[in-house]
């Protein structure tokens, strides 16, 4: 119900029952906060948000208070500067002085808010925190001493992807977010996504970075090739507000191949090849009515391994096939070389991925090939800006060049794993093809309009009905498998499941954005990039035919499972 | 594998998140304290993530992860106790001991504890040593009953 409050001797109309915070926001009064999240129950942690509502003997957090009829709000009193500005001189008591070396120099919230507030000196001096910071992990690096301790991770680990890798560890003025048993994230139930890297305020939780791996090959003079993905493409256009039509691959090689790249390849390729192999064992499993159904997608790491980890009893059911990095990686290692008459460890591959479970996947011992990496380091988006700044390149005034041939084609298929929905529809068209169905280019998956919402499509091939169904996150994905097999269902036959809400688009190794503007954009700009006039089907890209056919190397395409 | 806690889960054979705390109560007065194993076989059961399970037993200073000494030392630091010097104590014993707040020294025989009131303050400052109590203790009572304990243990370390 609507009811009328005042704001700053303002009246505006706000939802009764719902959250003074977002009301305040939505009618355009900056409020700061550390700790709030969209779709989140509030925690009132970091307390930033104090506003001063009459009649209220002490200041109240908006984020957790309910929008009552009448009342009558303050948002920039004396007594509510004050407050804040204290907040903000308590949270830096403790904190680091190493602001010119941090990661997030320049993207920290708390750094921002410390100019906001005008914090011009340390007030009060609290000892250095004593916890270690942990680097096990191979994806996510964590720095106690930088944490606010505002559970934004916390929550997103538990809340979205349910493994609750982190938590908060102790009580009081002695809380830690930490993994279990303070042993590291290597050995704990960490899934690699890196959306605590997203959500974030300052630099506790970064990426392990490759930025330096890559610019110590770039001057050993190795052959340094570079294979981007579609999906970071997206993202790029995205970042720079430039249109699909720019083509954005042409102004990245151009400025990789500036920077000392040998190669640079369009990863759409690689993304076709894995898409038939699905389809291909898909349309095996089928016709041979086989246990292993629903085929679960194997192309996000953090889903794989939370398969591993959780449900070990369907393994099986995981598509056998490498991600479409390591499909890159070994076409680079294995065939680029060979027909080239490089040796394979002349060759440093980097690939560009809007993901930071990416680098733990680049490690599994199954992606070397005796004892040479298939993909040496994995950049994120984020390194990737940070690399070509550091060459003083940018992308908004860059000549352009086409990515080197042979891996420069790709359908516009290898858009589709961009975003939660599209990975399935990419399976469903390329199968239509295997199984004989006709009109291929008829259907079209419709994208729910909610970033995490389940879908599930029947469509008839032939004499055969095969159900697909997408989900984002591990949360939503458990949910719909316990779903499935409370109610014994085995109309779907494929479940492709991305750990990040609304896929890729909303990856950890993006650029980091607070809520899902960004997120949206990206996932629409991917799909404007299907259009494209490209062919719209895995296998009308002819390389990528090719090289199906030719290299059906089975044991080297054998996916495992990691320890 | 079949866990070795079977006959405390049969006490809560519902398995709701909140029996959490009485599990884990239980297990301790068992098995002394909480170890890696228990809190994985307790998640198991409960299917809670073993750092939710981990996080909840911390925020406790009841709940322990290593294993007790053969004497262990409750010093009681609460207001009473504190007026009337614990912290001195706490001191004292820690280096007569040899272990620091939370351990167990290394031959298993002494590990020390600080616990919030016990409710004795009249008999401020005390120590609970196995479930008995000195108190009023002193810094030279304290050398006495330490002293007197590694006697009896022969351990003249």
């Amino acid at each position: 119900m609507e009811c009328k409050i005042t704001v700053n001797n303002k009246t505006i109309v706000a939802r009764e029952g719902g959250s003074l915070l977002s009301a305040l926001q939505q009618n355009g009064f900056k409020i700061p906060t550390l700790c709030h999240m969209n779709r989140f129950s509030p925690t009132g942690a970091c307390r930033l948000c104090v506003v001063e509502v009459e009649g209220k003997q002490d200041l109240i957090t908006s984020c957790s208070y309910p929008v009552e009829e009448g009342m009558k709000v303050s948002t920039n009193s004396q007594r509510v500067i004050r407050a804040r500005k204290s907040l903000v001189e308590l949270l830096l008591s403790n904190h680091p002085y190493d602001c010119l070396y941090c990661q997030r120099n320049g993207h920290c919230e708390l750094q921002w808010l410390a100019e906001e507030m005008n914090v011009k000196e340390r007030k009060y001096f609290a000892g250095k925190l004593s916890d270690f910071p942990d680097y096990s992990s191979t994806s996510v690096a964590r720095d106690p001493a930088k944490c606010v301790l505002c559970s934004r991770c916390v929550r997103i680990c538990e809340e979205v992807q349910l493994v609750t890798a982190i938590d908060f560890i102790s009580r009081g003025n002695q809380t830690k977010v930490n993994s279990a048993f303070r042993k590291g994230l290597n050995v704990s139930s960490c899934i690699h996504c890196g959306q605590c890297i997203q959500v974030c305020p300052t630099a506790a939780l970064v990426d392990i970075s490759h930025l330096e791996k890559v610019q110590a090959a770039l001057a050993s003079g190795k052959k340094v090739t570079f294979a981007i993905s579609p999906s970071v493409i997206a993202s790029l256009t995205a970042e720079l507000r430039l249109k699909p039509k720019d083509m954005v691959i042409n102004r990245l090689t151009a400025a990789l191949k500036r920077l000392g790249a040998s190669m640079v390849f369009d990863m759409g390729t690689a993304i076709d090849i894995n898409v038939m192999e699905e389809a291909r064992q898909l349309a095996e499993r089928i016709q041979n009515k086989e246990e292993k159904l629903p085929m679960l997608s194997s192309c996000c790491p953090s889903w794989v391994r939370y398969v591993g980890d959780a449900r070990p009893h369907m393994s099986d059911h995981l598509a056998k096939v490498k991600s479409p990095q390591h499909i890159a990686g070994s076409l680079i290692k294995k065939v680029y070389a060979k027909d080239n008459d490089i040796p394979a460890d002349d060759i440093y591959t980097v690939t560009v991925m809007p993901c930071v479970a990416k680098k733990y996947e680049s490690s599994w011992e199954q992606n070397t090939h005796k004892g040479i990496a298939e993909v040496d380091s994995v950049l994120t988006v984020r390194e990737l800006f940070r690399l070509l700044r550091s060459f003083g390149l940018s992308l908004e005034h860059m000549e352009e060049e086409k990515p080197d041939a042979p891996f420069s084609q790709s359908s516009a298929a290898a858009f589709k794993p961009g975003y939660s929905g599209g990975k399935a529809e990419a399976v469903a068209r390329e199968l239509f093809r295997i199984m004989g169905g006709k009109n291929k280019e008829s259907f079209r998956f419709l994208q729910p309009k909610n970033l995490a919402g389940k879908r599930e499509i029947h469509i008839t091939i032939g004499r055969n009905t095969v159900g697909f169904a997408w989900v984002s996150s591990i949360a939503e994905a458990e949910k719909y498998l316990r779903e499935l097999e409370d109610e014994k269902r085995d109309d779907i036959h494929y479940l492709e499941v991305m750990a990040c809400l609304a896929g890729c688009a909303g990856g950890g190794g993006q650029p980091i954005s607070r809520g899902f503007e960004q997120v949206r954009t990206r996932k629409k700009i991917c799909i404007d990039m299907e259009k494209s006039g490209k062919p719209g089907h895995a296998a009308e890209n002819p390389l990528a035919m090719k090289l199906f056919d030719k290299y059906h190397f089975k044991e080297n395409m054998i996916w495992e499972e990691p320890e | 594998m079949e866990s070795d806690l079977e006959h405390i889960f049969e006490k809560f054979p519902n398995g709701r998140r909140e029996d959490l705390i009485p599990i884990l109560q239980t297990v301790q007065d068992e098995k002394g304290f909480l170890s890696e194993q228990v809190i994985k076989d307790v998640g198991k059961y409960l299917d809670i993530s073993i750092n939710k399970i981990y996080g909840v037993a911390t925020f406790y200073d009841n709940f322990r992860f290593g294993p007790v000494g053969k004497y262990h030392f409750r010093l009681c630091h609460g207001t009473a106790c504190h007026v009337a010097g614990a912290s001195t104590l706490l001191r004292e014993l820690e280096k007569l001991l040899k272990v620091g707040t939370g351990e167990t020294d290394q031959h298993g025989l002494f590990s020390l504890e600080v616990v919030s009131c016990v409710g004795a303050c009249g008999l401020a400052p005390l120590v609970e040593v196995n479930d008995e109590y000195y108190t009023n203790i002193s810094l030279d009572s304290l050398k006495e009953l330490v002293k007197s304990i590694r006697e009896k243990e022969n351990n003249i370390l």
